[in-house]
């Protein structure tokens, strides 16, 4: 055992990511076997239309908890952000590539909002994060005067966008989506790791002080983290309207937990410091499948809610158990 | 009361060794000694928050032993701290009868609560209200609260822990005056202070303390000022303590501060460093040293004064501009403000200085992998790797790798907060013999030292301060540990 924990491609990755990796296999072969229509491609494609826009959003909140920070508002943000592009697109008629971009600034503006009084104010992000899911809800609601939007399906105009999470050749599909996940997920892997920006947001998540006396601002580093997160959920928009089509108001806050407990069951620390974008998309594998497993087996969605409840906090546990050992 | 042989150890320091005290009924009995000196120790020893290893407390003709803070207060053994335990948001007699308060069946029961502290108080002819908010009141009020509650446990002995350290002259009046109330009630009164001026008006003895050691008892009246000073320095010899300034003749001044002002801590403070000086900064605990370091450096807001760097005044409103000006905060507490734990040796660093280790957007992590394998080589620090987690090392090395990060970042002004504090002999006199290298390499150094072998060893010029002020400024061929003692305890 510790032959393996110290072998040097456990240690670039992680331990915690390996055993994640493993226990992803393990209840793909579970639910295999309790449902067994859970082996079609289509499934699949399934669970993974579900991890395409949460995967954006974990990793954007994996920036905003390295810093020791959470954000309460990306789910709701995500579909306010989706509820007005749709519905300029669909009731105004603006280009969709305009409407692409106003999502992502609709993200932007709530993630500078949420950095800004977290940075500047010295506000709690739990509050602040709060705070501004109640504002994105009702945002979206306002917008779209409490109607859902239903974004084109892939064959009428405007709906070409569909192709970024599914190409079918054929009568195959190609997961797309995955695709451009993983490209992201390499890029903020590589901003989290390789930037000042990523350096600065771990090194203020650990020890904010320390930091801020070495001659970091560390007020614009941490709002960054809340801006990235904003532009994540923005992105992530675009790819729940490409999966599910129809967006309704005054939902999302869910998500928010799944996208946190992908977090940190990746081995993202919630008290700051330590972050993994690997980890955080592995996080969205297990929780994807664990919801298309559920369905699989014919149950409704609110047992995924109770696992995925229970996932966060073992997953919280096993984060203090093991920073406790080390203290 | 007497303490007799009360000997304590904790891994790797011997606390208190073979102590005496003894307390009258009706005496007020000073207790004395340098920071460290052990005071608190025994205090603690005395109030069963430590287990004492060796000797015996004798208590009103019986031996005792109080394994618990709760078994002393039981016996009537109280201190009141420095820093005072209240709840801001409760009243003044919910304060005082915490723990132990007075029901009418299931329910507390306030009124009665608020009638018993008015009693006390009145009592102690102390005019507060029983029902006004902890919080609403002066910390010398808060103070009086405390004794209140004290006095309310049926307190027989009261220590007191500095406690004049936050009050005004007239408060300290008011405390004076109560003091002398219990003194007549036959109560026993220890008595912590470094205010040679109180101690000679309200006690009767004083038992000196020095590095945990028992150095003797005085009747107050018949000993002087001096006499106490003497006590608490003893004659040791301290190690190669420096004889002349290193400073070449003519060095010029590279950082010089007018009027610094930022609070109670600061007030009024000037001085000037020179080029490849080590300027001691000494004083008791709560002298203002760290408060005047972190205003200087940004880290905290100052309310006037000016700074000059190499003699251009400078604007420095957050560590950002003292970074940028070469200025340097090594903070006395390492963990807290010092090194990023969870972080690796390189990235501690590079953290001031991430700038020159980027090649376009991206971190040159070869770069700063070479640069931290110089630093762990030059300064010799005991690490496997530059890739360790900085929490993984020890006390002295972590120090190490702060220095690391300012010497990085070229910085000309070095501030020394405590630089040996927590560190094992061994790595002190390695970071004593760095410390002399930069110096001797141009670099200038501030030192604040509350300990005098160090600041004898070290500095080439000696800034005192006292509550706030600056109190005094020597060099070091005439520095001795009397006159920083005398200038430590000036209270003006």
């Amino acid at each position: 055992m510790d032959k393996f924990k110290n072998s040097s491609f456990v240690k670039k990755v992680g331990f915690n990511r390996v055993v994640l990796f493993g226990v992803l296999i393990l209840m793909y072969v579970v639910f295999a076997m309790l449902a067994p229509t859970f082996l079609q491609y289509s499934r699949i494609l399934s669970a993974l239309n579900y991890a395409y826009f949460l995967g954006f959003l974990a990793f954007g909140v994996t920036f905003v908890i390295a810093t020791g920070g959470i954000d309460f508002s990306i789910g709701p943000v995500m579909f306010a952000a989706a509820l007005i592009s749709g519905q300029l697109l669909t009731q105004s008629k603006l280009p969709l590539v305009l409407c692409f971009l106003i999502s992502i600034l609709v993200g932007l503006v709530f993630g500078a909002l949420n950095g800004y009084l977290v940075a500047y104010w010295g506000l709690p992000s739990f509050i602040t994060s709060m705070a501004s899911m109640q504002i994105a809800k009702g945002l979206g609601s306002v917008f779209t005067k409490t109607q859902s939007v239903s974004w084109p399906q892939s064959d009428a105009a405007n709906g070409w966008y569909r192709y970024l999470v599914r190409v079918d050749v054929g009568s195959v599909g190609i997961p797309v989506g995955l695709i451009i996940l993983i490209v992201a997920a390499v890029i903020f892997s590589t901003i989290l790791t390789k930037t000042k920006v990523g350096r600065y947001i771990c090194c203020l998540g650990s020890n904010k002080e320390a930091t801020r006396l070495s001659g970091v601002d560390v007020k614009k580093y941490e709002m960054i983290a809340y801006i990235i997160c904003g532009l994540c959920a923005g992105i992530a928009a675009i790819f729940y309207v490409g999966a599910y089509t129809t967006v309704q108001p005054g939902l999302g806050d869910t998500y928010n937990n799944e996208a946190i407990a992908s977090c940190v069951m990746g081995g993202t620390s919630m008290s700051g410091g330590l972050a993994s974008i690997l980890g955080s998309f592995i996080g969205t594998m297990v929780i994807a499948l664990i919801q298309e497993g559920i369905l699989a087996m014919g149950f409704q969605k609110d047992y995924q809610y109770v696992i995925t409840g229970i996932i966060l906090l073992f997953a919280v546990y096993a984060d203090i158990r093991s920073r406790r050992r080390k203290n | 009361m007497t303490m007799q042989g009360i000997d304590k150890s904790f891994p790797g320091v011997h606390a208190l060794d073979h102590v005496n005290l003894e307390l009258k009924k009706g005496e007020v009995h000073a207790l004395m000694g340098e920071n460290g000196a052990g005071k608190s120790t025994l205090m603690k020893v005395l109030t069963g928050i430590y287990i004492k290893d060796e000797g015996t407390i004798t208590y009103e003709g019986k031996e005792a032993e109080f394994s618990n803070p709760k078994d002393a207060q039981e016996a009537g053994i109280v201190i009141v701290h420095q820093e005072l335990n209240m709840m801001g948001h409760l009243t003044v007699a919910q304060n005082i009868f915490i723990g132990r308060e007075i029901m009418k069946g299931k329910m507390i029961d306030d009124a009665q609560m608020n009638i018993e502290a008015k009693k006390l108080f009145d009592m102690l002819h102390i005019d507060i209200d029983p029902t006004e908010k902890m919080s609403k009141l002066t910390v010398g009020k808060q103070q009086m609260c405390e004794i209140a509650k004290a006095i309310s446990h049926k307190a027989k002995v009261i220590v007191f822990d500095e406690p004049s350290a936050a009050l005004t002259e007239e408060e300290i009046a008011q405390l004076f005056k109560i003091i002398r109330d219990l003194r007549e009630k036959q109560l026993g009164i220890i008595y912590i202070s470094h205010r040679m001026d109180e101690i000679k008006v309200i006690t009767d003895r004083v038992t000196v303390m020095r590095d945990g050691g028992y150095v003797g008892t005085l009747v107050t009246k018949d000993c002087t000022k001096d006499d106490i000073i003497n006590m608490m320095v003893g004659r040791v010899i301290y190690e190669e303590p420096k004889t002349k300034s290193m400073v070449k003749p003519g060095a010029p001044v590279v950082l010089k501060v007018d009027h610094l002002k930022a609070g109670k801590m600061v007030q009024d403070v000037s001085f000037e460093l020179h080029r490849g000086e080590i300027l001691g900064f000494s004083g008791l605990m709560g002298a203002g040293r760290t408060e005047t370091a972190r205003a200087l450096f940004g880290a905290d807001p100052k309310e006037a004064g000016e700074v000059y760097v190499n003699g251009e005044k400078v604007d420095i409103k957050s560590p950002i501009d003292a970074v940028k000006y070469g200025i340097g905060y090594l903070s006395e507490d390492r963990k807290r403000f010092g090194i990023v734990t969870a972080k690796s040796v390189a990235e501690n660093t590079t953290l001031a200085c991430l700038d020159d280790y980027m090649s376009g957007i991206f971190i040159d992590k070869k770069k700063e992998n070479e640069i931290s394998q110089k630093f762990v080589d030059d300064l010799s620090t005991k690490t496997p790797s530059v890739d360790q987690q900085v929490v993984n090392l020890s006390g002295g090395n972590q120090q190490k790798v702060v220095i690391a990060k300012w010497l990085c970042k070229n910085c000309d002004i070095l501030i020394f907060d405590e630089p040996t504090r927590g560190i094992d002999v061994g790595a002190k006199s390695e970071i004593y013999h760095l410390m002399s290298e930069l110096a001797a390499s141009g670099k200038s150094i501030i030192m604040i030292s509350s300990e005098m072998a160090e600041i004898l060893r070290m500095s080439d010029r000696v800034v005192i301060m006292c509550e706030g002020k600056k109190t005094g400024e020597i060099g070091i061929e005439e520095a001795t540990q009397e006159k920083i003692m005398q200038a430590a305890t000036l209270r003006n």
